[in-house]
């Protein structure tokens, strides 16, 4: 996209005594995406998300929201974020309503119909005026997600959002974000470790260790990056002999027996060869499939193999 | 700025927590009231009031002549025959017997205004940081200056609230308990150059408040402070109560040393200035006032510094 980016970081950097918890972080985050921040426990996500929305000081460098800089230009600047950060805490002796009367206040000129609006979107239409501590996790969430969303803001930075939500949660979760992304222009930053989440959720990801940014990609990108070579998995029996077989085969590399069958890294043209041959010496083959790497393995490959979450 | 502390009201009076505090306030008042009714010798009610003046007069007389008496109860006595003269010779009866002797004595329970603000001020920081609350605050366009000043009006307010309560129970409690008579008495005292002189009650009476008000003002600044800095409502709550209680009897111990007159505790009660004993010789008004307004804005200070710099981690 052309537009200028709505959220940007320069240089920051964060340290804490002799500490440097973040360091020298700069990329950009373009309008209507959803970015997502991974890393290990401990990379600096929530250090980088509360550096964003004026919960932490920036010990050098500067974010810009919309062009305003959230440090000098704390008002305008955060004027355009809704964020959760870690989890919704709201006041559990307040009914949800009122959590949103309390928020709406703090920003000029959001009418009453507004509340209600969101109320709608997030559908609590029905407990709105039940105290909160009386509502699930999943409620919490999503009157988290309405007090984000109140003033419309340009971007919603959420961190850890998946935390304790159940699948169906996490599932209503992630439509909304792409709703919000697709209908209302919304740009949505995420920070999370679960990193499957992530792949189905984000366009585009900053991977961070220690501090450090380590690589900014679209997820398709990290999904294919070695298009020639892929693996193969292949189920047949006996797996003696289709071994032997495969291993016979031109262009084949890295045959082994796995749990589920045989693994071999070749080139997708070679895959009818190997097929045709397994059939020919009477293998009987129940299915055949590319191991498509998943985030995590990437992720495990570019971090080399630091435990994640 | 008024929106943010109207937030803070709705935060505060939405709790059951804010509503048992106004119950114990009048629930105090009207016990308090109740049993100084109670024990009241009923003698002074009425128009008994002239046979129990003239007998004390004869008292003190008598007393005054006995030569082992200290100087301040002697000059005690003299006030008083002054007063109880001009009062056999104007008919104007004392407080004793009347409604006023409730009120006045209900003044008392504005310690109570003090233990409650000083609660809410403890937890009203540390409370949100506690439950989390605060970063879901912060990241709207308010700075946390102003979020901080409503929280601190909202805590003033608060305690101005539970003393308008505590004048108007004492007022009508009394009222009932001793009939509403005698509404426009006024106030004897001998004046600096040794005269009998009237006072307006009410305004006496708003006097007193407002001057232990400003000590419930440094408590709950202190509260908020320790709030604000170790982000503990029970260390904040703690540390204020322990201060409220402990201050006196730290000061009579202390009432030796002479740099014990520069202490927050020696100067906290500004009364003593207008009854003429302050805790050491040579300490004036206005020198307890400064003592006070130090500490005031070192409290204020401290604890807005350290709100506005510090990183929300937790």
């Amino acid at each position: 996209m052309s537009q200028e980016p709505v959220v940007s970081l320069r240089q920051v950097t964060k340290r804490v005594g002799r500490h440097t918890i973040i360091d020298n972080l700069t990329f950009d985050v373009p309008q209507g995406e959803i970015f997502g921040f991974l890393g290990p426990n401990g990379a600096g996500k929530t250090t980088t998300i509360r550096m964003m929305v004026g919960l932490m000081s920036i010990t050098n460098g500067e974010i810009l929201i919309k062009g305003k800089n959230i440090k000098s230009q704390f008002e305008q600047a955060i004027r355009h974020v809704g964020a959760i950060v870690e989890n919704p805490e709201m006041y559990k002796f307040l009914s949800g309503y009122h959590n949103l009367v309390h928020y709406a206040r703090m920003i000029p000129g959001i009418p009453k119909e507004r509340i209600r609006e969101v109320v709608e979107l997030v559908k609590l239409e029905d407990r709105i005026h039940d105290k909160v501590k009386k509502y699930s996790l999943g409620m919490r969430q999503r009157l988290g997600v309405a007090q984000a969303l109140l003033h419309r803001p340009s971007v919603l930075i959420l961190d850890e959002p998946t935390n304790g939500l159940d699948p169906a949660g996490i599932r209503e979760l992630r439509d909304y974000l792409h709703y919000l992304t697709r209908e209302e222009g919304i740009t949505v930053i995420v920070s999370s470790h679960l990193l499957s989440e992530m792949e189905l959720m984000c366009d585009r990801v900053a991977i961070l260790q220690k501090g450090r940014l380590v690589d900014v990609k679209r997820i398709q990108e990290f999904m294919n990056t070695d298009d020639k070579a892929q693996t193969f998995l292949i189920e047949a029996l006996p797996v003696e002999q289709a071994l032997a077989i495969v291993r016979e085969v031109e262009g084949v590399s890295g045959v082994k027996p796995v749990s589920e069958g045989i693994e071999l890294i070749a080139d997708r043209a070679v895959i009818p060869e190997v097929v045709s041959r397994l059939i020919e010496a009477n293998i009987a083959i129940y299915e055949v499939r590319s191991v498509r790497q998943s985030l995590e393995d990437r992720f495990l490959q570019i971090t080399g193999g630091e435990k994640i979450g | 700025m008024v929106s943010l502390i109207l937030n803070e009201n709705m935060k505060l009076y939405r709790r059951i927590r804010t509503w048992v505090m106004v119950v114990l306030m009048i629930g105090a008042v009207l016990l308090g009231s109740f049993m100084e009714w109670h024990y009241d010798d009923k003698s002074m009610q009425g128009d008994g009031w002239r046979t129990e003046i003239a007998d004390e007069q004869r008292q003190m007389q008598q007393g005054l002549s006995s030569p082992d008496m200290g100087d301040d109860t002697k000059r005690y006595y003299q006030d008083q025959i002054l007063i109880n003269d001009y009062r056999l010779e104007h008919d104007i009866r004392p407080t004793s017997g009347t409604m006023w002797d409730g009120i006045n004595g209900s003044a008392e329970l504005i310690v109570l205004i003090t233990l409650f603000t000083v609660i809410i001020a403890g937890d009203s920081l540390a409370g949100e940081f506690a439950t989390g609350t605060i970063k879901l605050l912060l990241i709207r366009p308010a700075s946390r200056f102003k979020i901080w000043l409503a929280k601190y009006l909202s805590l003033i307010l608060f305690s101005l609230m539970l003393l308008c309560i505590l004048f108007v129970v004492s007022v009508l409690f009394n009222g009932l308990l001793y009939g509403f008579g005698w509404m426009n008495l006024p106030l004897l005292e001998v004046n600096g150059s040794g005269q009998v002189a009237e006072y307006n009650m009410v305004a006496n009476l708003w006097k007193t408040y407002l001057l232990n008000g400003v000590s419930t003002i440094i408590f709950v600044s202190m509260a908020f402070m320790i709030s604000s800095a170790f982000r503990s409502s029970t260390m904040a709550i703690g540390i204020s109560i322990a201060a409220l209680f402990a201050g006196a009897i730290l000061m009579e111990l202390l009432q030796a040393y002479d740099w014990s007159r520069y202490l927050l505790f020696a100067n906290i009660d500004l009364s003593q200035h207008l009854s003429g004993r302050p805790y050491q010789e040579g300490m004036t008004l206005s020198f307890s006032i400064i003592v006070l307004a130090i500490h005031f804005a070192v409290f204020n200070l401290v604890s807005w510094l350290v709100f506005t710099r510090r990183d929300v981690a937790a």
